[in-house]
């Protein structure tokens, strides 16, 4: 059984991926971390660079979970991507970040956390950014 | 000094505010989509020809050289720091300024691009400078004769130096000579292939055509899927190039200039060929040729200052002898026949406010163009986020609209639409638009002085070869045509330059 | 390559075109990387293109453009030919004629064997629905003004051959919209038809 974390180099990408490490860890199961760029333009904000990627992977082997990266690219819908490939590695569990964003930010900017949050038939979860006190 | 005068009157040109305006504007538009993949600069500056009909020829000829020049320093960025070539004349900086960025050097990649760039440009106006009033006063004794035969090799030089098929190019060529015809003769009064429609009866114009086959053809070309590769964002460290980055790159820096300044006045040479020589030359004359592909200054250096050199002296059989020497002179010779102005030996002396104010806004452009490319290079990065999807229709609905302003004529509009369809359709089957649209601007001027020609010989064809610059010209023509033949007959070697399919993402070779 | 080194870390995942960033340099040995060559670019390239047409295409090109050549004769011979000393209008647009139909017969013999055309993939119809839109756009613009054609022409290359969302689609459509009426229409006073 594998864990699917979305991830993108945000503050909300990186708590996804410690709180799905923690729960790869609690569970003893591999990780596979989707991290998917909108093709059309040459650069993507959202796609982790070589480094990033080797860097992500450490952690997960420091943390003594056996990860996966998967950055195929998307020109739809991310949220059909997700859970296509929730399916197809028969996931246990989706681990999210979600964005504080006002509920009229959300209805204009559209949100793919909600709708993979209301879409998938597996767990998700959700995680927000620990503020800093 | 008698000769430096109208040089200096020149500047007087260049320097009124709104000159100064366009010039800025132009090099900004030249960077932009020298930076984004999809338009290149000849689909620009074509489809951007309804603002030069506002203004004044100089103002608008500055613009629309700013893009062109200003584009080869665009094409640098994405080279460097996304193994990218924005530009056909950026494909070799990839090798060692992609090389340099993984090292974590591309600050100093950009700014050896930038120098090489600006110096290239530089050595390249002070030829143009130089040798353009020289070239023009022999070109004074031309006739109708030495016109015609001109007019021919250029458009046979372009039409076989080009990238694709000579065959197909010549072909293009033909279509574009037919599609001069179209319209009433100047000799005889008859109407040619207008099919009773009013709209034809004056012949097509240029600019409808440009922009559709440029412009509208590159859009639409761009609205198929390839395989797009996304990449992370780059950062660049604000490295600023050594002393000694510059000390070693200097020499290629010269001999690149120096180089694109040569290849750049021949018909069908340009900014891309250039580029490619120069990385050749370079990494045979160095001492360890094996650095060069893994972070060698001087295969930055050299590449980016052939380019822009040969990016502006191109502009010199344009402004002394009215042949354009590649598509994007073309559309820039339409340009000027719009606002009036008829390139040619006699420009430089009829309107030599143009002609300096050209020639010295390019001083001005580069040192704006060196400025800016630095400082600017995280907000371009910025720009190629946004999505190709984003940008087409805009693009598009600029140029419908945009011809429309011209005439206000939907038939205009149509015309765009047809050779839109035209100009996609040569891209997938491999014909090259440039020996069009040239054929196209050269077809009436060529006939004309074809026909002028027959009446001064009493029609007698051998004329051509009595008197002696047409003897010569069309000597070379001849060459030029047997060459091919001549070569598969006695199966020379290949020449030993880099071999690399500049065919990415079909920018329209400069 | 590039992608291959990242791949040691992990299995199976499909890493694919992750670009170094401009960080610090990679940990990996100190060593010079691999340098990129001429071929390898190529070949790069040409994986994203479409394919290769085949022989057929250059075929079919030197038909039509034999078959332009020939029509250009036959109408540029109605316009009469006279000769050198007293040319009629045809004959120039004759001499053109020959030369076209002569080299597409040279494509037709000699072409077969280059696969420089692109093949038309299913992406390329497409281009077919942008061109049917730019038609639409003509067709209405003459009578219902420049607003609603463009607002139309926007939405549909951006949701349907841009594949971007509904909102963002209909959201940036009405910007484009109104980003020219302000520019063409409030600004610089083009005499475009327009509605309001």
């Amino acid at each position: 059984m594998t864990i699917l974390i979305g991830y993108l180099p945000t503050p909300e990408g990186e708590a996804a991926l410690e709180a799905g490490i923690a729960e790869g860890q609690l569970r003893r199961e591999s990780i596979v971390i989707l991290n998917s760029p909108r093709k059309g333009a040459p650069v993507d904000a959202a796609l982790a660079s070589a480094e990033q990627v080797t860097e992500l992977l450490r952690r997960a082997e420091v943390a003594g979970v056996d990860a996966t990266i998967r950055q195929p690219g998307h020109t739809d819908d991310l949220t059909d991507e997700f859970i296509d490939i929730a399916d197809e590695i028969d996931a246990s569990l989706i681990v999210i970040g979600l964005r504080r964003r006002s509920q009229v930010g959300k209805f204009i900017l559209g949100s793919h956390s909600q709708r993979i949050l209301l879409q998938a038939d597996r767990p998700v979860l959700a995680v927000k950014v620990r503020e800093k006190s | 000094m008698d000769f430096l005068s109208p040089v200096i009157n020149g500047f007087g040109v260049v320097l009124e505010p709104m000159n100064l305006l366009y010039c800025l504007i132009g090099v900004v538009i030249g960077m932009l989509i020298g930076v984004l993949p999809g338009l290149g600069p000849a689909a620009t500056i074509a489809i951007l020809l309804p603002l030069t009909y506002g203004v004044e020829p100089v103002t608008a000829i500055i613009m629309l050289s700013g893009i062109f020049y200003g584009a080869q320093y665009g094409g640098t960025i994405t080279s460097v720091l996304l193994r990218l070539p924005g530009e056909a004349s950026s494909v070799v900086t990839v090798f060692d300024g992609f090389a340099l960025a993984r090292q974590g050097k591309a600050g100093t990649a950009l700014g050896i691009a930038a120098i090489g760039s600006f110096f290239g440009g530089t050595v390249s106006i002070i030829g143009l400078t130089l040798l353009a009033p020289v070239v023009a006063g022999f070109a004074l004794d031309f006739g109708p004769p030495e016109y015609t035969a001109l007019a021919m090799l250029g458009i046979l030089l372009v039409a076989t130096v080009s990238n694709g098929s000579k065959l197909k190019s010549i072909i293009a060529a033909s279509l574009g000579l037919l599609l001069a015809t179209v319209g009433r003769d100047t000799f005889t009064g008859e109407s040619r292939f207008t099919f009773d429609n009013l709209s034809l009866a004056d012949g097509l114009d240029f600019v409808p055509i440009a922009m559709g086959i440029f412009g509208l053809g590159e859009i639409l070309y761009n609205l198929e899927e390839r395989h797009n590769k996304v990449q992370a964002p780059a950062k660049v460290a604000n490295v600023w190039p050594s002393r000694k980055d510059l000390k070693e790159s200097s020499g290629a820096i010269g001999r690149g200039s120096l180089l694109g300044f040569f290849l750049g006045i021949l018909p069908g040479g340009g900014a891309t060929i250039a580029s490619l020589a120069a990385y050749a030359m370079e990494k045979k004359r160095a001492k360890n040729p094996e650095r060069f592909g893994r972070g060698a200054v001087e295969g930055v250096a050299a590449p980016e200052s052939a380019n822009n050199a040969a990016a502006t002296s191109s502009f010199i059989p344009l402004l002394t002898l009215g042949i354009p020497a590649n598509a994007t002179m073309a559309i820039i010779f339409g340009a000027l026949l719009i606002q009036g102005v008829t390139p040619g030996p006699q420009l430089v002396q009829n309107d030599p406010e143009l002609f300096w104010g050209v020639v010295n806004s390019m001083y001005i452009g580069n040192i704006l163009l060196l400025i800016m490319s630095i400082p600017l290079v995280g907000i371009f990065v910025k720009i190629l986020r946004v999505r190709a999807a984003i940008l087409a229709p805009i693009t598009v609905l600029i140029t419908l609209i945009g011809v429309y302003t011209i005439n206000n004529s939907i038939f205009d509009i149509w015309l765009v639409i047809v050779f839109g369809i035209l100009g996609y359709l040569m891209k997938k089957f491999g014909f090259e638009p440039g020996p069009l649209v040239l054929a196209f601007v050269l077809g009436s001027l060529l006939e004309e002085n074809l026909r002028r020609s027959l009446l001064l010989f009493g029609g007698d064809p051998a004329g051509f070869i009595g008197r002696p610059i047409s003897g010569v010209l069309l000597l070379v023509f001849l060459l030029v045509m047997l060459l091919p033949l001549l070569q598969k007959a006695f199966r020379k070697t290949r020449s030993t330059a880099p071999a690399v399919e500049v065919r990415h993402e079909e920018k329209e070779r400069v | 390559m590039i992608s291959a080194s990242n791949q040691e870390v992990s299995s199976g995942g499909s890493v694919t075109n992750a670009a170094a960033g401009n960080g610090p340099s990679p940990a990996i040995a100190d060593e010079l990387p691999e340098p990129l060559t001429a071929e390898q670019l190529a070949a790069e390239w040409d994986e994203e293109r479409p394919p290769h047409a085949g022989p057929l295409a250059n075929v079919a090109a030197a038909v039509a453009t034999a078959a332009l050549g020939a029509a250009g004769l036959a109408m540029s011979v109605a316009m009469g030919l006279g000769s050198p000393e007293k040319p009629e209008p045809g004959l120039w647009p004759f001499i053109i004629s020959l030369v076209m139909i002569a080299m597409s017969v040279a494509l037709l013999v000699f072409g077969r064997k280059k696969l420089d055309a692109e093949a038309f993939s299913s992406s390329s119809w497409q281009v077919a629905a942008g061109v049917a839109t730019l038609v639409g756009f003509v067709l209405v613009v003459g009578v219902a003004g420049f607003e609603i054609p463009t607002l139309l022409l926007t939405f549909v290359w951006l949701r349907f051959l841009g594949k971007e969302t509904w909102r963002m689609s209909i959201l940036l459509s009405f910007a484009v919209t109104a980003a020219f009426y302000l520019i063409f229409v409030v600004a610089l006073s083009v005499p475009i038809p327009h509605l309001f």
